[in-house]
């Protein structure tokens, strides 16, 4: 295969054909490379459908839904114009110092999965499945489905078998970040059925730094199996800090003024059928349990 | 942190307010101001969580371009006038450069968007010395400009008012409501700075002796959120009482301390023909004053919900120097009958 002759043009003839870029680059461009997508980022996994539509082919414009949006946004604003005049949070102060619990989600009905997505590592290539349904006479939701240990054959996953549920962010007027302020509480509880399998809960504060994006604080969530419904209180101080799964030596207690969100992951390596109910989540503030953090924090440069 | 290099960024943080005091020459109090950004940012980052870093950093940031902007119109002042004095800045565009750095690094209004967030990540310690320490360096250099035309003074200062109350109505973080609370008071302070500057210093004597004792006695009973007020009557009895008189008292409200700066504030605006002005300073302080009944309300007249006889940490350590707390306490509350004595003092 020939290089393309690149022609070698004047300073002038640059300046005439300035306005014309196009002409430029076609004499740079690679012959061999296949066009890719103007919008196609990064790295693309093997099997993987190639995405080649500009991104204006993909929006589904409609006037109506522009509408609907517009009007849900504004109301919205307008609610949080209001909030203040009733209290912090919208909630009067008396009930803010006084509340004990807040059940933040309570599974009764479809609608209430809208604020909770699901992910296992199909997306990587894996083979487990994970479902998200309501439970029984709509009291609860089922999170069930299949993992499966065996890495994708793609050369260059190693592990795999992860399903998890999280926490979409919450979000305020025309779409800006929110977040839970747990700030008042100190102990997460939840009540929940599972089939005996570990899981692991995490809770992914808001940070600032773009390395910080993949900081999470973990922890376990051991269920019995059985038919009865389990009460799991689990206090703040007891979250580790860990990085893209990985535990950090330079350990801290959790914020609770910022969370965008939590979850629960399971990745015990037995392959086959899993399934959790969740009856609600909440918090709570237990008076009795003054512990800040369970964990000595390790000095990487001790003081000799 | 090592005891050494403790000692070392508190002197130096001392060396830099210093050195902006004894300046007359722009680069000299840039340079005092640089050294106290500079020896502040590891006491800020001492505690190596994320929330501490990202308060360091933003505040380096906001500094930092807030030090750029100074140099730059002191360049351009001494470029114009010819000199480098301090005093001597008769162009609007240079001063009122100069004003909206300085107003930069002090968190005034519109400029404050960064003090919750900083104040709200930092140890009460470090929020304390941010509050009180860091501000004074800007505000002696806004003191030396003297603009020619006070209006900017006048918009930054009531709009810091107005701003410092209703950001802090609907708080429950407490470092996000003293932030608040300051940004309202150098409101009042920079409002009547071209009107007297002696009232001004006044004002700024008065807020550090308040903010003081506030932070102090939030740092005995270790309290960071509005919740945990309610606890306070079990760990600290005496606090129960004096720390609504201090918040009062920050509100400006009469037998109290902080009634002083207020009242002679609305007495000097009265006197420039600035009665409207004057009145919405007042009215828009209400906001303040409402938060501040708010914690008061919070610590005094709520009880927690269980006993807390048996469940509550009790905090006491014997060894902690409660002095100073006393010191500024008594002064936050039982000042306002000198107030003619401090009056004839006060260089008019």
């Amino acid at each position: 295969m020939s290089l393309p002759n690149i022609s070698r043009v004047s300073a002038s003839g640059l300046l005439r054909s300035s306005c014309d870029l196009r002409w430029l680059l076609r004499s740079v461009a690679p012959l061999a490379a296949p066009r890719r997508a103007l919008t196609h980022m990064g790295y693309r996994r093997p099997g993987q459908p190639r995405e080649d539509r500009p991104p204006w082919w993909r929006v589904k414009f409609d006037l109506a839904k522009g509408l609907k949006g517009m009007k849900r946004h504004f109301k919205l604003l307008k609610e949080e114009f209001f909030a203040p005049f009733v209290g912090p949070m919208g909630k009067p102060i008396i009930e803010h110092m006084l509340e004990q619990n807040q059940v933040l989600w309570e599974f009764r009905g479809p609608h209430s999965l809208q604020e909770w997505t699901i992910s296992c590592d199909r997306e990587i290539g894996g083979k487990s499945e994970i479902y998200l349904k309501v439970g029984r006479n709509n009291e609860s939701c089922l999170l069930y489905g299949t993992l499966c240990s065996d890495p994708p054959k793609d050369g260059e996953t190693r592990y795999s078998g992860y399903c998890t549920m999280r926490s979409k962010q919450p979000l305020a007027s025309f779409d800006r970040k929110k977040y839970h302020d747990w700030s008042s509480f100190n102990t997460l509880h939840l009540r929940v059925r599972g089939d005996g399998r570990p899981w692991m809960i995490n809770i992914v504060p808001e940070t600032y730094y773009t390395h910080q994006k993949d900081d999470m604080y973990s922890y376990f969530l051991y269920t019995r199996g059985g038919p009865y419904w389990q009460d799991v209180k689990i206090p703040f101080s007891k979250f580790f800090l860990a990085h893209r799964g990985r535990i950090q030596d330079d350990q801290h207690p959790v914020w609770l003024d910022k969370i965008n969100s939590i979850g629960f992951t399971l990745g015990d390596k037995a392959d086959g059928p899993f399934q959790l109910e969740i009856d609600f989540i909440g918090v709570c503030k237990d008076y009795a349990h003054t512990e800040d953090f369970a964990y000595e924090k390790y000095k990487r440069n001790p003081e000799v | 942190m090592a005891p050494p290099i403790y000692s070392a960024l508190i002197i130096s943080l001392g060396l830099g307010t210093t050195m902006t005091f004894a300046s007359t020459h722009w680069y000299l109090a840039w340079m005092g101001i640089e050294i106290n950004t500079l020896a502040i940012i590891p006491l800020m980052a001492q505690n190596h969580i994320p929330r501490a870093i990202e308060a360091t950093t933003k505040y380096f940031f906001v500094q930092a371009t807030a030090s750029a902007t100074l140099l730059f119109a002191g360049i351009s002042n001494a470029f114009l006038t010819g000199q480098w004095d301090i005093t001597y800045t008769p162009y609007t565009l240079t001063s009122t450069l100069i004003t909206l750095a300085l107003a930069m690094k002090i968190g005034l209004a519109p400029l404050h968007s960064w003090m919750p967030e900083v104040m709200q990540g930092l140890n009460l310690l470090t929020g304390l010395i941010l509050s009180t320490w860091q501000k004074l360096a800007p505000l002696y250099l806004i003191y030396q400009i003297q603009p020619n035309n006070p209006n900017i003074f006048i918009a930054l200062g009531l709009l810091s008012i107005i701003v410092g109350g209703w950001g802090g109505f609907n708080q429950v973080q407490l470092r996000k409501i003293l932030a608040y609370s300051s940004i309202a008071h150098l409101g009042w302070m920079i409002l009547i700075l071209s009107f007297s500057p002696p009232l001004a210093l006044l004002t700024i004597i008065i807020y550090i002796l308040m903010t003081f004792s506030l932070f102090s006695s939030f740092m005995l009973t270790r309290t960071t959120h509005i919740n945990s007020l309610s606890t306070t009557w079990a760990k600290i009895p005496i606090l129960t009482v004096s720390t609504p008189l201090i918040l009062l008292s920050l509100g400006g409200l009469p037998p109290l301390t902080g009634f002083m700066p207020k009242w002679m504030i609305l007495q000097e605006l009265t006197k420039q023909s600035l009665c409207p002005l004057a009145t919405m300073a007042a009215l828009s302080s209400l906001f303040s004053l409402y938060f501040y009944l708010r914690l008061s309300y919070a610590m005094t007249l709520t009880m927690p919900p269980n006993n807390p006889a048996g469940t509550l940490p009790w905090r006491l350590n014997p060894r902690h120097n409660t002095l100073p707390l006393a010191l500024t306490t008594t002064s936050t509350i039982c000042l306002l009958p000198m107030t003619p004595a401090i009056m004839s003092l006060m260089p008019f």
